[in-house]
């Protein structure tokens, strides 16, 4: 029989009923939380890309104001991209005797490499054939009489109309209508010509290794007015949900994974100190330091192992489930499985090393004299050492799962501040516990004096109920704001349907077919062509364009110089804070309101004179206030918003959005009936592929919820099963003097109790601390105090504890005579 | 230093321990010698607090004297590491304690397997139920500890000490935890296994009976010996 034989021996002997089953557990916990959401977020995250992408018609696009060298395609080519080519340009065409601007789309036959054209008509190919062209929705008041547009020197057919091209981006209103031809009919139109304004798209689609080289060898090579776009640059409302998405799943786990190790150390911590007889009693048999060693680096091991085996297996089985339970239509990506099974395997080892490390060492440490005097501790127990080496540990993961530094100073500070805090607690109850002794007037009293007397013990039991606590509080709340934000977005009943080209004379009755039908509509705003020509009179585009192109993602000053949709009002549109100056009042003459983001990239400040021309008129108006706009509500929105004295002058059309009840089938086409030249925009599949994404977010969300509560609910269970460990000599005694079982199980309740509602306070201040740091340097969410928890959770928290300990009392004196407690 | 006679399984000389304390540092022995020949019973007794489980902890290597030469079977205790120590108790010496000091999690027959497991020898599981079968708890092997009486505990402990066959046993107080009845049968097994393995026998004990069993008593004073 070897040594080895006596470790595995011993280990499975612990593993039927100890510390090391739920050390074990928690580091499965750690493993499956990281496994899992690991693998779920990748395969999320590249579902939800995956969607996302088809708002972008691709992975990745280069807009270009020209062509690019044609090696850097065949790169692309060489790398295994498909590419497609877009051509864009504004032209006007002839339709019939009428005259329309367009935005013509020139694309290739590649094109679109993700997501597909949404038809109004039937479409009988993918892609107009040459010599042919569809129309934007937006056109059908023009087109009906009509099969023939005059493109400059062509004349294409008309072979169809779409609502919506994948690529055509949120705002409806933004550009002039567009048109869909062939880049292969460019030239025969004439219309591009040396010096025209044109933009290249260069979409390309393909592996994501290959895609991440070709960037490499590219990003180097662009010139400023060159930009390079993924779907988070992409101005969509999905880039911000995915992102936050992605935050919070990483900010999920790694609370997840600090309370699994919360657990860990709490269980090392007892599983250690019950085998310092055991490791005094080796000694004193002439065991070497090498054989203990092996005997319980062996444990450590296998531990490690069987945690990590499990929560893999676990993990991926988690994870198959939240596959199974996504929505159809919303297929997962398959994510990169080696990834999160590393992660995994290292955070288990972390949280094994890092969490046992200090018990370990001082298991090892434990004299041999301990076997004549039990009192004899292998060193005092260095709170502030086990603390570091376990900040330490959880910074590394901090670090190695989110990659980034801001999420781990969050976390380290979160950790400071409550170590801090409970310093404090423990200092001021050590301090207070000195002045008194035992008191066995009633089980309070009992409680209250136990609480005091063991102060230093009941510190750190303070750390794992707050801990658990706390953690939990913070996921549930950024979970729910998280949600809410994203409802806010898209409440029941957001428009989905637009009116464009609504005239003067149409704006009653089109109220009025409304409000008889009980259709709920934004309000009609009167929108007007124009042109923003200077500012403080510098030309725009020569002001703009040495300063702006240079700044990543900064599409406006391109935009900009195209002509704008302009509105006029007396108020406020809704969501639409002001961020700077004042709204102008009504009877204003010469004022602008400008949208923050807009005036952040052309330079725009409060009194700037911006300059105008509408229908060949110029006229100049001061900036008095700078708006922060909801791009993602399903209204609309203005870049710039007049005083109605500065715009009533010029003949408007007029736009509105509007939600289609389910039980008015008939609307629409009533509607067109009533109202021919009026274009009605659907986007009800728009918004229902965006609560689609929100939907699957919040599914990944509630099984991040799961782990985290039952991570809390371990460390729970694990700090109540070691605060017992400290008791039970003490209620050896009591029972042996005769104390009843009732009176012992209440005083233990009542110190649970007062333990848990503690913890449940110092768990809301800290909560309320993590989740203003959270949301201000994380997520961008308004801040908020959880007024309700004040109260609740100390009672939450005494409630469940003092059953917690309740429960564990119950058990060790049903099972256990005193006598046998006494040994 | 001249090593003792080969006749001595314990030779100590002016051996003295001492502790810290508020006053500079508290004298637990104070230059206490002592020899005791191999095979030789000797019980140690004396007031509570007199120092004798520290002249014990010492005599096994448990615990460092801070002054004094003490010679284990032969063996200069006193100039061995911890590992040395270590390994010398493997050997030499076995245990015996008032609290038993079993390990929970391993049944009668692994724990009295034990000494001979951690010193790597073979045939450990026969001896070791032999033993059992000798102290009369051959139908307890596959038991805990806590499926054990206290007098069942004691005689497995008592099995654990023979087991590697030590020359030195050291008994604290090992009747301390015990009935009566439990008392007589433990102190006849430790002294019928004693003459039977001639291993050489200290006990520390407040029981006078028990110490009158031995061949020789001397009693601990303030920290120092006196023969009684």
């Amino acid at each position: 029989m070897t040594p080895w034989a006596l470790a595995w021996r011993l280990f499975r002997r612990e593993l039927q009923g100890g510390q090391l089953r739920l050390i074990t557990a928690a580091l499965t916990l750690a493993v499956l939380s990281v496994t899992s959401l690991g693998l779920v977020s990748d395969r999320l995250k590249q579902g939800l890309m995956a969607q996302a992408t088809t708002f972008l018609a691709a992975d990745r696009v280069l807009n270009s104001p020209q062509a690019v060298a044609p090696e850097w395609l065949a790169q692309a080519e060489a790398e295994g991209l498909v590419s497609a080519q877009v051509l864009s340009f504004q032209s006007m065409i002839f339709v019939g005797e009428q005259l329309q601007l367009v935005s013509v789309k020139a694309v290739t036959a590649e094109y679109p490499l993700k997501g597909q054209i949404e038809p109004l008509t039937t479409l009988d190919s993918a892609l107009p054939s040459l010599g042919t062209v569809w129309f934007d929705g937006r056109l059908s008041h023009l087109l009906t009489d009509f099969n023939e547009v005059e493109l400059g020197e062509a004349d294409l057919a008309v072979s169809g109309a779409f609502a919506r091209l994948p690529d055509g981006g949120f705002n409806v209103f933004a550009s002039a209508p567009t048109v869909l031809m062939r880049m292969e009919d460019v030239a025969q139109t004439g219309v591009v010509q040396p010096g025209s304004r044109l933009t290249w798209r260069y979409q390309f689609t393909g592996d994501p290794g290959a895609i991440q080289r070709f960037e490499r060898w590219l990003l180097p090579q662009l010139t400023s007015s060159q930009r390079w776009l993924d779907v988070k640059q992409q101005d969509s409302p999905l880039s911000r949900a995915i992102e936050r998405a992605e935050q919070f799943m990483l900010l999920a786990t790694l609370l997840g994974i600090a309370l699994a190790c919360g657990a860990v150390g709490v269980a090392a911590r007892r599983y250690c100190q019950r085998h310092l007889d055991v490791v005094a009693m080796f000694k004193t048999l002439g065991a070497s330091h090498r054989q203990i060693r092996r005997v319980f680096m062996l444990h450590l091991a296998l531990t490690t192992g069987l945690g990590i085996a499990a929560g893999l297996i676990l993990g991926s089985a988690g994870a198959g489930l939240i596959g199974q339970l996504l929505p159809s239509e919303l297929p997962l990506a398959a994510g990169d499985p080696w990834r999160a099974m590393a992660l995994g395997i290292a955070t288990g080892l972390i949280a094994a090393i890092g969490f046992t490390l200090y018990p370990l060492l001082r298991l090892l440490k434990v004299p041999p004299l301990r076997v004549l005097r039990r009192d004899l501790d292998p060193m005092a127990w260095g709170l502030w050492l086990n603390g570091l080496l376990s900040l330490l540990a959880l910074s590394l993961l901090a670090w190695l799962y989110s990659g980034s530094w801001t999420m781990t100073w969050v976390l380290i500070a979160g950790a400071g501040a409550l170590a801090l805090l409970l310093g404090a607690v423990g200092f001021a109850l050590l301090s207070w516990g000195r002045q008194l002794g035992i008191r066995t007037g009633s089980a309070l009293q009992l409680a209250l004096a136990g609480l005091r007397r063991r102060a230093g013990e009941n510190v750190l039991q303070l750390v794992g109920f707050t801990v658990a606590l706390m953690l939990l509080l913070t996921v549930l709340a950024l979970r729910q704001d998280l949600l809410e934000d994203w409802q806010r977005q898209l409440p029941v009943g957001t428009p989905d349907h637009f009116l464009v080209n609504i005239s003067p004379e149409q704006r009653e009755p089109m109220t009025q077919f409304l409000a008889e039908r009980s259709v709920a509509a934004t309000e009609l705003y009167p929108m007007i062509r124009g042109r923003l020509s200077a500012i403080n009179g510098d030309e725009v585009r020569r002001a703009v364009t040495k300063e702006a192109e240079g700044e990543p993602g900064a599409d406006g000053p391109r935009g900009i110089g195209r002509e704008l949709n302009l509105t006029y009002r007396t108020t406020l549109p809704p969501n639409n804070p002001i961020t700077a100056g004042q709204w102008f009042a009504s009877e204003a003459t010469d004022e602008v309101s400008v949208e923050s983001q807009v005036a952040l990239r052309l330079g725009i400040g409060l009194g700037d004179r911006l300059s105008f021309t509408i229908d060949g008129q110029a006229f100049s108006v001061r900036v008095t206030s700078l708006r922060e706009v909801n791009w993602q509500t399903m209204q609309p929105n203005f870049f710039m918003i007049f005083p109605p004295a500065v715009l009533e002058r010029f003949y408007p059309t007029y736009i509105a959005s509007f939600y289609h009840p389910q039980d008015q089938p008939e609307l629409v086409a009533q509607l067109i009936r009533q109202f021919p030249t009026v274009s009605v925009l659907d986007v009800g599949a728009m918004i229902h592929q965006l609560r689609d994404v929100v939907d699957q977010v919040s599914l990944a969300l509630g099984w991040v919820l799961a782990v985290v509560l039952l991570a809390s609910s371990l460390l729970l269970l694990a700090q109540t099963e070691a605060g017992m460990a400290s008791r039970r000599q003490e209620l050896a005694i009591m029972r042996t003097i005769g104390a009843s079982g009732r009176l012992l199980r209440q005083a233990v309740s009542w110190e649970f109790a007062l333990l848990g509602a503690l913890s449940g306070l110092l768990a809301v201040i800290v909560a309320e601390l993590l989740l203003f740091l959270i949301k201000t340097q994380l997520f961008d969410l308004v801040v908020q105090p959880h007024w309700i928890w004040w109260p609740t959770i100390p009672l939450l928290g005494a409630g469940l504890i003092g059953l917690l300990g309740r429960w564990a009392c119950r058990r060790l004196l049903a099972n256990r005579c005193a006598a046998l407690l006494l040994r | 230093m001249i090593s003792p006679p080969n006749d001595l399984a314990i030779h100590v000389s002016d051996l003295s321990r001492h502790v810290p304390a508020l006053e500079g540092h508290l004298s637990i022995l104070n230059g206490v010698d002592l020899d005791v020949k191999r095979g030789e019973s000797l019980a140690i007794t004396g007031p509570s607090g007199a120092g004798k489980s520290t002249l014990l902890a010492l005599l096994a290597g448990l615990d460092r004297a801070d002054q004094g030469a003490i010679w284990l079977a032969g063996e200069p205790l006193h100039q061995l590491d911890e590992e040395q120590r270590a390994s010398l108790r493997g050997r030499r010496v076995g245990f015996v304690f008032q609290s038993f000091m079993l390990v929970d999690s391993l049944t009668a027959l692994e724990n009295v397997m034990l000494p001979l497991e951690l010193a790597g020898g073979k045939a450990a599981r026969s001896q070791a139920e032999a033993l059992l079968h000798r102290v009369g708890l051959s139908q307890r092997l596959t038991h805990f500890p806590n499926q054990l009486s206290g007098g069942e505990q004691q005689r497995v402990a008592i099995a654990r000490a023979f087991v590697s066959q030590p020359e030195i046993l050291f008994a604290d107080e090992p009747t301390g935890n015990l009935d009566h009845h439990n008392s007589a049968l433990v102190e006849d097994l430790l002294f019928e296994l004693n003459r039977e393995h001639g291993t050489t026998l200290v006990l520390v004990t407040h029981d006078l009976t028990l110490a009158q069993r031995c061949q020789r008593q001397v009693r601990m004073v303030a920290g120092q010996l006196e023969a009684s």
